[in-house]
């Protein structure tokens, strides 16, 4: 009954997605298809190549910032390169290459050197007339590490017995809505699959996120974001938080520019979700950035 | 066989005949193509006729890059994007855009594109394209030099000029150039057109069988549409702070020139990465940079437009004085102070 259910569900929103008009539609959610560690709704419009550097430096504070790291930005925690590519106005699909930067609280790290492809499909489209409330997009992940396997130790994830440990996943539904000119805000259930994880780990871990933009001018945006992981393992008290970012974002013509504090150490949603264990309140935030730069094609 | 039927069968073969040895006769209406009439006239035929000894030229394909810069190649597939940037219909409509063909008045090609829903742009329309023979003219020397020299007469070098440097993409193939003229023959003038009198009908209707009446009709319905877009390129004004003297801006001109122009190109990221909208942050920004020196201020993208840089060859095209008044630019500003104040 379940499994009729999503296909029905699947079905009314595929055949929902194709019968929208193209008038009439609130434009620009959000201006960027990033919010800080989230994606937004938004996907690039079509014939649109999006390249994109991301950058998180080490702590600003804590046992491992303050003026020893020169609050971190001696360090490099997660580097995301790569781009995207708008197919149709509602299909967006790119590849990533990311340092990877997660860990568990015991210092175990997660997947390193992340090969990521990611592919969103903007399902529905919020109205400017009311009549669709809200916009709509589904984004998957696959991520691959590319690690060197490390055969002699099979505690780690990077024993990587099978080709198939090197491999992680992540869903999310991605629901926005655009309040005013001024104010938008986004929810996103998420899970995430690894198929490789420490003992007593989660292979699959359900989330929930919330990303919101407050417009300040037309060039600038204050943004936020926050990812909280369903986990029995997941808490405070196991070393792991939410993944918490605030930033500001510039917007000049066909340019997005965002610098950002976030306690998140890595970039991708495969690494991030699972593997924040930086906490805001001991100083375990970053300075980070991103840059991206839109072409014709 | 009796007289009467005798005198009827005569009367008929007599009419049937004359069918064949008469010429056919041209009346001269509203639907007439300009061309045709100016032909039975005698005028000489432009040069730009389609050439359609070329395979696969079609005023469909034509059609195709003019509105969308694809087309369907003759032996199949589709073509390379003409334009990454811009298609034709960016800059140009191909629909009739003034109420009187024979002269410019940006103030009522406003007027006409608001009660016609159409934009208003910096380029001149592509209807009655073929009707021309003068293009890039007036001061589009200052801005492409020596490259309109072989577009001013010839409306095949225009084009070609339009597509590399204006649209920043690639040389038209034979069959595409071709199909393009194709399609612009679709949208001709026509004697409806004109603002002629029926006097003015009825003369060009006896000149056709009169030699000697034939040049004053030409000189007639040539002069009842231009033969080219004149073009000024103005500056903007010398203190943006106080803006063109003399002039006190209409807002609600304004407002018109903001949406059937500014948010043509600029609303949603149509065709520009700089995008507009009617939200507050959009006026509050372009008031803010009116009285500047930067590609951000109304004056200085009106009147010098910019220029396409490595890697982003989007731009924006000046718009020339008979396009855009230095009342209607004032306009403009007083509808975004206005806003902006709000």
């Amino acid at each position: 009954m379940k499994k009729y259910l999503l296909l029905s569900s699947l079905f009314f929103l595929f055949t929902a997605s194709v019968s929208l008009p193209a008038q009439d539609l609130v434009f620009q959610t959000f201006k960027d298809t990033r919010v800080i560690n989230s994606h937004s709704v938004e996907t690039l419009p079509k014939r649109k190549l999006d390249i994109r550097i991301g950058h998180r430096f080490g702590d600003l504070a804590g046992d491992r910032g303050g003026t020893q790291t020169f609050f971190g930005l001696e360090n490099a925690s997660d580097v995301l390169i790569g781009g995207e590519y708008g197919f149709t106005d509602r299909l967006t699909a790119g590849i990533y290459r990311a340092k990877g930067a997660g860990s568990l609280a015991s210092g175990t790290p997660g997947l390193r050197q992340l090969l990521n492809l990611i592919g969103k499909y903007r399902i529905l489209h919020q109205k400017e007339d009311g009549s669709m409330p809200i916009s709509l997009t589904v984004l998957g992940v696959a991520t691959m590490s590319t690690a060197k396997r490390i055969e002699t130790n099979p505690d780690i994830i990077n024993n990587f017995p099978e080709f198939s440990h090197r491999l992680a996943y992540a869903g999310q539904l991605l629901i926005a809505h655009k309040f005013s000119d001024g104010f938008s805000l986004q929810i996103i259930p998420s899970y995430v699959h690894r198929n490789l994880v420490a003992f007593e780990d989660d292979n699959g871990i359900f989330s929930m996120g919330f990303a919101s933009r407050i417009q300040i001018s037309k060039v600038f945006g204050l943004i936020v974001d926050g990812t909280f992981p369903f986990s029995e393992m997941r808490t405070a008290a196991n070393g792991f938080h939410p993944a918490i970012g605030v930033g500001l974002e510039f917007e000049t013509g066909g340019h997005v520019f965002q610098i950002n504090f976030t306690n998140a150490t890595a970039i991708m949603e495969t690494d991030y979700i699972p593997y924040t264990t930086s906490d805001w309140l001991e100083g375990e935030f970053r300075l980070g950035f991103t840059v991206s730069r839109t072409f014709n094609l | 066989m009796n007289k009467k039927t005798t005198t009827a069968i005569i009367a008929v073969t007599f009419l049937f005949s004359m069918a064949f040895v008469l010429p056919p006769v041209f009346i001269v209406d509203e639907e007439v193509p300009v061309t045709e009439v100016l032909q039975q006239l005698g005028d000489e035929a432009p040069a730009h006729q389609v050439n359609t000894d070329i395979p696969g030229v079609s005023a469909e394909r034509g059609y195709n890059i003019v509105h969308t810069g694809f087309a369907q190649k003759p032996k199949g597939g589709k073509t390379k994007i003409q334009s990454k940037h811009f298609v034709c219909t960016s800059c140009h409509n191909v629909q009739r855009e003034n109420p009187d063909l024979s002269q410019y008045d940006p103030q009522a090609r406003l007027l006409y594109a608001k009660e016609n829903g159409l934009p208003f742009l910096q380029g001149t329309t592509l209807y009655g394209a073929v009707n021309r023979t003068t293009f890039y003219n007036g001061d589009y020397e200052q801005k492409y030099g020596d490259l309109v020299k072989p577009a001013r007469n010839n409306l095949r070098e225009a084009i070609q000029l339009c597509a590399i440097e204006c649209s920043q993409g690639r040389r038209l193939k034979d069959w595409e150039l071709e199909s393009v003229l194709a399609y612009l023959w679709t949208i001709q003038l026509k004697m409806g057109d004109l603002s002629l009198s029926a006097a003015d009908y009825e003369a060009i209707n006896s000149a056709i069988n009169k030699d000697a009446e034939k040049a004053q009709a030409i000189k007639k319905i040539k002069a009842a549409y231009l033969s080219g877009s004149p073009a000024t390129f103005v500056k903007p004004p010398e203190d943006r702070k106080l803006g063109y003297p003399q002039i006190v801006g209409d807002p609600t001109n304004g407002q018109l020139i903001y949406e059937l122009s500014c948010l043509h190109c600029h609303e949603k990221g149509r065709y520009a990465f700089f995008k507009l909208d009617d939200s507050k942050y959009s006026f509050n920004y372009l008031e803010k940079h009116l009285a500047r020196y930067t590609r951000y201020s109304l004056y200085q993208v009106a009147r010098y437009g910019t220029s396409p840089m490595n890697l982003k060859r989007t731009y924006m095209p000046n718009y020339t004085l008979e396009k855009m008044s230095h009342q209607q630019l004032e306009d403009l500003r007083a509808y975004i102070e206005q806003e902006a104040k709000k």
